[in-house]
C-alpha cells in the first residue's frame, strides 16, 4: 500500500519543490560526520558538524543520492519524495568505515496520509525560497513576478490579486483551507495577510470553481498551511527589513516547536513606513497641478501590526491545528486627490512624512482556523472550520458635499463583517484505477455599516456549495479527471436612507426634503452548476495538461443593490438588481518541459463570459448629485491569452529565465461592446538573470540576480481609463547566506535596489493611475533573516 | 515529429498573441468643455451680485456626439477645492454656510450633436450667502466619456 502510494507519487505529484533532510552517522561508533558530501539529480549539500543536510528546492520526487566521505564507503540511497507529509523524521544514513561493500539502500517514505488528488489546474507552487527571493512590500507584490499574476497596487503597502486580467472577487484568496474574506470592499483595499506567515502558496490560474467554491472564476491563492516541524525541534528566525524609498522598517519573529505529537508555531509582525517617494516633483492630473514636497507622494504612510498563534497534534493517522491569526493596518492615501476628487485642507501634510492624516483607513483582520485531517484506511477526511471579523473604517475631513452638511466626525464608512465557514471533503482511493473526492463548503457572512458615507448596505450572504470529482488512471501516463459542483446562495441587503434631507420634485411642483432611500429591503437567491474535464499526460519531462470548465460567480450585494455616491471616484454608483450570476466557459492547456538544461512553460487559454459583470460609465449625470452615473451591467466577453517561459542554465553558473504574460479580452455586446475590461494588463516580458559566485570564507551561495521588465503601452482602455505608456524597469539584487554566529546555522541577506534607474513610469492597473500618479521611485533594501 | 510539438504550440501563441484587432472602431476620445473664448461665462475669478440672472455658457465638442451635460456651484467657504483654470483668486476667510447657495442642474444634448455652445439661466436670490463659490461644469458623450472644468467665482452684494 505505501509502495503503491510512492510510485503513484511519482506519476501524478506536479513536482512541488520539496526538502530532503538527513543525518550521515558513523556506523560503527554513531557519532555524526561532519563535511560528507551528498549528490545526485544535479542536487548537492555538505553535512554539517551535526551531520545533518538540507537540499532545498528539491524537484523531482524520486532521486539517487551518493553519499560520499573520505575513510568511509559510497552510499547510494533512493529517496522517494513524501509529498504532503513534511513530517518524515530526518533520513538517517550510515556510513561503514572504509572496506565494507556497496550496499544499496532503499528508503521509502511511510504514510499514513495519501496524496489528495488534484484537478490538471495551471498551477504554480510557491515555496518559501521564491517568498524570500522576491519579497516585496506587499504579498501579491511579491507574487506578482509569476507570468500571468499581476496586481492593482495602493499605494507601497497594499495590493489585490489579478490573474490574467481579472480582478477583485474574481480571484479566490484562500489561507488553512478557508476562503480568506478580505478587499472586497473597494479598489482602494488590500489583502490582510501577513506575508511573512506565508511559507508556500499554489497559485492556480484559470477557473476552479470545483474545489474552491464558485468565486474562484479566475483563479486562486491558496496560501497553505506551513509544513509541521520535526519532531523533538525548536526553531526561531528574526527577519529584518529596511527599505529607503519609504523609509520602512519592518521586523518580523516566528517560532515553530514541537514534542513528539503536539507542536505550536508563533510569529509576530511590525511593519512601519513613510510616504514612499515618486520619480517626479509634480502631478498634473487633468487641469490640476499637484506639487510634491520632496518627491513625497504626500500621505502615503502607514504601519502594520500581525500576531499569529497555532497548536496542533499530530499522530500516524490524525492531524489538528488550530490557528488564531490577527491582522491590524493603518494606511494613508493620497491627500490630493483620493480616487478621483480633488481636495484643499489646512492640514500641514508636508510636517512629517510619516505621519498618518487624513484620508486614511484602519483596518482589523482577526481569525481562526481548525484544519483536521484523519486517515481511516481509503478514506482521507478533511475538515476546516474558520470564523473570520473584520473591520474597516475609512476617515477623512468632514466636508459638506452637495445637500449633506458638515458630519460631526471623520468616519466617512464603517464595515463590520463576520464570516463564519465549514469544508468538509472526503478523499476516497477506490482502487488503483480510481479515485474519489467529495464534499461540502459552507458560508454564512453578515456585514454591517456605519459613518456617514454609504456604499455597500448592510447584508447577510449564506451559500452552500456541493462537490465530486473523480480521477481516472488510464496508465502511469495519462489520468483523466472530471467534477461537478452546484451552489446556492442568498443574499438579503437591508434598507438604507441618507442620514440628511435633499429636496426632491414632486409631481405638483412642489418640493420636498426628504431622506432619500439608498438601499433596499431584498432577498435574492442564486444556483448554478459548474464542471470541468481535465487530461493529465505525462511523458519523460514533459507534461501535457487540457482542462475545459463552466464556473460561476454569484453577484456582489454592493453590485446588487449599491445606489449612491463614491466621492472618492467622483460617480454615482448605482446596482441592478437583476444581475444574473456570472457565467465562463474556459479552455486552458499547458505544455510543460523540465529537461536538464531547458525549461519551457507555456500555457495558453481562451475564455468566454455570458454575462460578465461589470460597472458601466453611463452619459446620464444622476438627478439628486449630478455626478456621472456609473451603473452595474452585465455583457458578453470573449478573452484569450496566456504566458510562455524558458529557462536554461549555462556553466552550471548562470541562469537565464525569460517569461511574457498576454491578455486580450473584448466585450462583445452591451453599451461598450468593442472595448476591453477596466485594469487589463499589458503585454509584459520579464528577463531575468541569475549569477552564482564562489563562497569566499563565511558568504557562502552568493548570488546576483537581475530582473529586467519590459511592458508595452496599454492601449486598449475603456472609459474612464487612459492610455499608459509601455515602460522598461531594472531590479538588482544579491543573495547570499553568511555564516556569522556558528558554523551550523547562517543569516540570510539580501540586498535590493528596485527601479535602478529611478524610470518615471505609470503602472496600468495601480489604483493611482487614475490620477496620474507614477510608480515608486529607486528603493534600496536589505533584509536579513537570523536564525536563533 | 514529438519535439516539434512544443515549438507548434509556442508557434500558435504567437500567432493568436499578434493576430490583429479588427473590431469596430472604438470611442476613445473624451468630449472637451471650456469657457475660455469670448462670451464666455464664468470667467476665473468672476465676481457675481446676489439678487441678479446670470446666463453660465460654455463651449462643448466631441468627435462623435454630445450626451448631456451638468452644473454643480456649491460654497467655497471652507477651502476645500480650487479650481483649474490657472488663475489663483483672492479667498475671503473660511467661514460656516448659513444659508448657502445649492444649485445642481443636468440636461441631455439630442441630436447627436459635435459641438454646441451651452446656456444655463442663474438666478441668485437676494437670501444666499456671499463668499467664495466654485462652479464645476461637466459634460459626457454618448459613449460615457465625461470632462469636467471648474472655475472659481465669488458671490457679492
Amino acid at each position: 500500500m505505501f509502495l503503491f502510494w510512492g510510485i503513484y507519487i511519482t506519476a501524478f505529484a506536479q513536482h512541488i519543490p520539496h526538502q530532503i533532510k538527513g543525518k550521515v552517522l558513523n556506523a560503527s561508533s554513531l557519532n555524526p560526520i561532519e563535511g560528507v558530501t551528498v549528490m545526485g539529480n544535479g542536487l548537492f549539500a555538505v553535512t554539517s558538524a551535526s551531520g545533518e543536510f538540507y537540499i532545498n528546492n528539491v524537484k523531482t520526487d524520486h532521486c539517487v543520492l551518493t553519499i560520499s566521505h573520505v575513510g568511509f564507503e559510497i552510499k547510494q540511497i533512493h529517496v522517494t519524495n513524501d509529498e504532503n507529509d513534511e513530517d518524515e523524521e530526518a533520513i538517517k544514513i550510515l556510513l561503514n568505515p572504509s572496506r565494507t561493500s556497496l550496499k544499496e539502500v532503499q528508503l521509502y517514505a511511510k504514510k499514513q496520509f495519501h496524496q489528495p488528488i488534484e484537478m490538471p489546474m495551471i498551477s504554480k507552487q510557491v515555496d518559501k525560497e521564491f517568498m524570500e527571493q522576491n519579497r516585496e512590500n506587499s504579498l501579491m507584490q511579491t507574487l506578482s513576478k509569476i507570468p500571468g499574476v499581476t496586481t492593482i497596487n495602493i499605494g507601497s503597502g497594499q495590493s489585490k490579486p489579478v490573474i490574467r486580467g481579472l480582478g477583485f472577487n474574481r480571484v479566490v484568496v484562500v489561507q488553512n483551507g478557508v476562503k480568506h474574506e478580505a478587499q472586497q470592499w473597494g479598489a482602494d483595499h488590500g489583502l490582510e495577510i501577513d506575508q511573512y506567515a506565508v511559507e508556500s502558496i499554489k497559485l492556480i490560474k484559470g477557473p476552479a470553481a470545483i474545489m474552491y467554491g464558485s468565486d474562484a472564476i479566475a483563479g486562486v491563492v491558496d496560501i497553505q498551511q506551513p509544513s509541521i516541524p520535526l519532531k523533538n525541534t525548536f526553531k526561531g528566525e528574526v527577519n529584518v527589513l529596511g527599505e529607503s524609498n519609504n523609509d520602512l522598517l519592518g521586523i518580523s519573529t516566528g517560532i515553530t516547536a514541537r514534542t513528539n505529537q503536539w507542536f505550536y508555531r508563533t510569529r509576530l509582525t511590525y511593519r512601519d513606513f513613510a510616504d514612499y517617494k515618486v520619480p517626479t516633483n509634480k502631478i498634473s492630473y487633468e487641469n490640476y497641478l499637484f506639487n510634491l514636497h520632496d518627491n513625497n507622494l504626500r500621505n502615503t504612510a502607514g504601519k502594520e501590526a500581525d500576531a499569529s498563534f497555532s497548536l496542533g497534534y499530530k499522530n500516524n493517522n490524525f492531524i489538528t491545528e488550530t490557528t488564531f491569526s490577527n491582522v491590524n493596518a493603518k494606511n494613508g492615501f493620497f491627500a490630493n486627490a483620493h480616487g478621483l476628487e480633488v481636495r484643499n485642507s489646512d492640514i500641514d501634510y508636508d510636517s512629517s512624512n510619516r505621519d498618518i492624516d487624513f484620508p486614511y483607513h484602519k483596518v482589523n483582520h482577526f481569525k481562526i482556523t481548525n484544519n483536521t485531517k484523519i486517515a481511516l484506511g481509503d478514506h482521507q477526511l478533511v475538515i476546516d472550520v474558520g470564523f473570520q471579523n473584520n473591520i474597516r473604517e475609512e476617515h477623512s475631513e468632514p466636508v459638506p458635499h452637495g445637500y449633506m452638511p458638515k458630519p460631526e466626525n471623520s468616519k466617512e464608512r464603517r464595515f463590520h463583517k463576520n464570516t463564519y465557514s465549514l469544508n468538509i471533503k472526503d478523499d476516497i482511493h477506490i482502487n488503483d484505477q480510481h479515485h474519489l473526492v467529495a464534499g461540502i463548503n459552507l458560508e454564512q457572512q453578515q456585514n454591517t455599516i456605519g459613518g456617514w458615507g454609504f456604499l455597500i448596505p448592510t447584508y447577510q450572504r449564506f451559500t452552500a456549495g456541493a462537490f465530486v470529482y473523480h480521477q481516472l488512471k488510464i496508465n502511469q501516463k495519462l489520468d483523466i479527471m472530471s467534477g461537478i459542483r452546484y451552489d446556492f446562495g442568498l443574499i438579503n441587503t437591508k434598507e438604507h436612507f441618507d442620514w440628511y434631507r435633499t429636496p426632491v420634485e414632486n409631481n405638483d411642483g412642489t418640493t420636498s426634503q426628504v431622506y432619500l432611500q439608498r438601499a433596499r429591503n431584498k432577498s435574492l437567491d442564486f444556483s448554478n452548476f459548474s464542471g470541468s474535464v481535465g487530461v493529465n499526460y505525462q511523458h519523460h519531462n514533459t507534461t501535457y495538461k487540457v482542462n475545459i470548465g463552466k464556473s460561476f460567480r454569484m453577484p456582489l450585494a454592493n453590485e446588487l443593490a449599491s445606489d449612491g455616491i463614491n466621492y472618492h471616484m467622483y460617480r454615482y454608483e448605482r446596482g441592478n438588481i437583476n444581475l444574473q450570476p456570472e457565467s465562463s466557459y474556459q479552455a486552458d492547456v499547458e505544455f510543460n518541459y523540465a529537461g536538464n538544461k531547458v525549461h519551457v512553460n507555456v500555457s495558453p487559454f481562451v475564455n468566454y463570459f455570458d454575462n460578465y459583470i461589470y460597472l458601466n460609465p453611463t452619459s446620464n449625470y444622476d438627478n439628486s448629485e449630478n455626478l456621472q452615473t456609473y451603473e452595474f451591467t452585465q455583457a458578453k466577453v470573449f478573452r484569450y491569452g496566456g504566458e510562455v517561459s524558458v529557462a536554461t542554465t549555462l556553466f552550471k553558473k548562470l541562469e537565464l529565465q525569460a517569461s511574457g504574460e498576454y491578455v486580450y479580452s473584448r466585450q462583445t455586446s452591451g453599451a461598450k461592446k468593442g472595448f476591453t475590461l477596466p485594469f487589463s494588463p499589458p503585454l509584459s516580458g520579464l528577463f531575468t538573470a541569475t549569477y552564482l559566485f564562489k563562497d569566499l570564507s563565511f558568504i557562502t551561495s552568493p548570488k546576483l540576480v537581475v530582473d529586467y521588465k519590459i511592458t508595452a503601452s496599454q492601449e486598449e482602455i475603456v472609459p474612464p481609463e487612459e492610455i499608459t505608456e509601455g515602460f522598461q524597469v531594472m531590479n538588482i539584487s544579491w543573495f547570499a547566506n553568511l555564516y556569522l554566529l556558528n558554523k551550523t546555522q547562517s543569516v540570510k541577506a539580501k540586498f535590493k535596489i528596485n527601479n535602478v534607474f529611478n524610470t518615471k513610469y505609470f503602472n496600468h492597473t495601480s489604483f493611482y493611475r487614475l490620477i496620474d500618479v507614477p510608480e515608486p521611485g529607486r528603493n534600496f533594501s536589505i533584509s536579513l533573516t537570523i536564525p536563533f | 515529429m514529438k519535439f516539434l510539438k512544443p515549438y507548434f504550440i509556442l508557434w500558435l501563441m504567437v500567432v493568436t498573441a499578434c493576430s490583429t484587432d479588427n473590431d469596430i472602431d472604438k470611442d476613445l476620445d473624451k468630449p472637451t468643455i471650456t469657457v475660455n473664448y469670448d462670451g464666455g461665462f464664468p470667467q476665473g475669478c468672476e465676481q457675481l451680485q446676489r439678487g441678479n440672472t446670470y446666463i453660465i455658457k460654455a463651449k462643448v465638442t466631441d468627435n462623435l456626439a454630445l450626451a448631456s451635460y451638468s452644473i454643480d456651484i456649491h460654497n467655497n467657504f471652507d477651502h476645500h477645492t480650487h479650481d483649474d483654470q490657472g488663475k489663483i483668486c483672492d479667498l475671503e476667510p473660511i467661514k460656516t454656510p448659513v444659508n448657502p447657495l445649492i444649485f445642481k442642474e443636468n440636461f441631455k444634448i439630442e441630436g447627436n450633436l459635435k459641438e454646441q455652445e451651452i446656456e444655463i439661466e442663474l438666478n441668485l436670490p437676494e437670501s444666499i450667502d456671499t463668499g467664495d463659490y466654485h462652479c464645476a461644469l461637466s459634460v459626457t458623450d454618448q459613449t460615457g466619456w465625461n470632462t469636467r472644468t471648474s472655475i472659481d467665482i465669488k458671490i457679492v452684494e
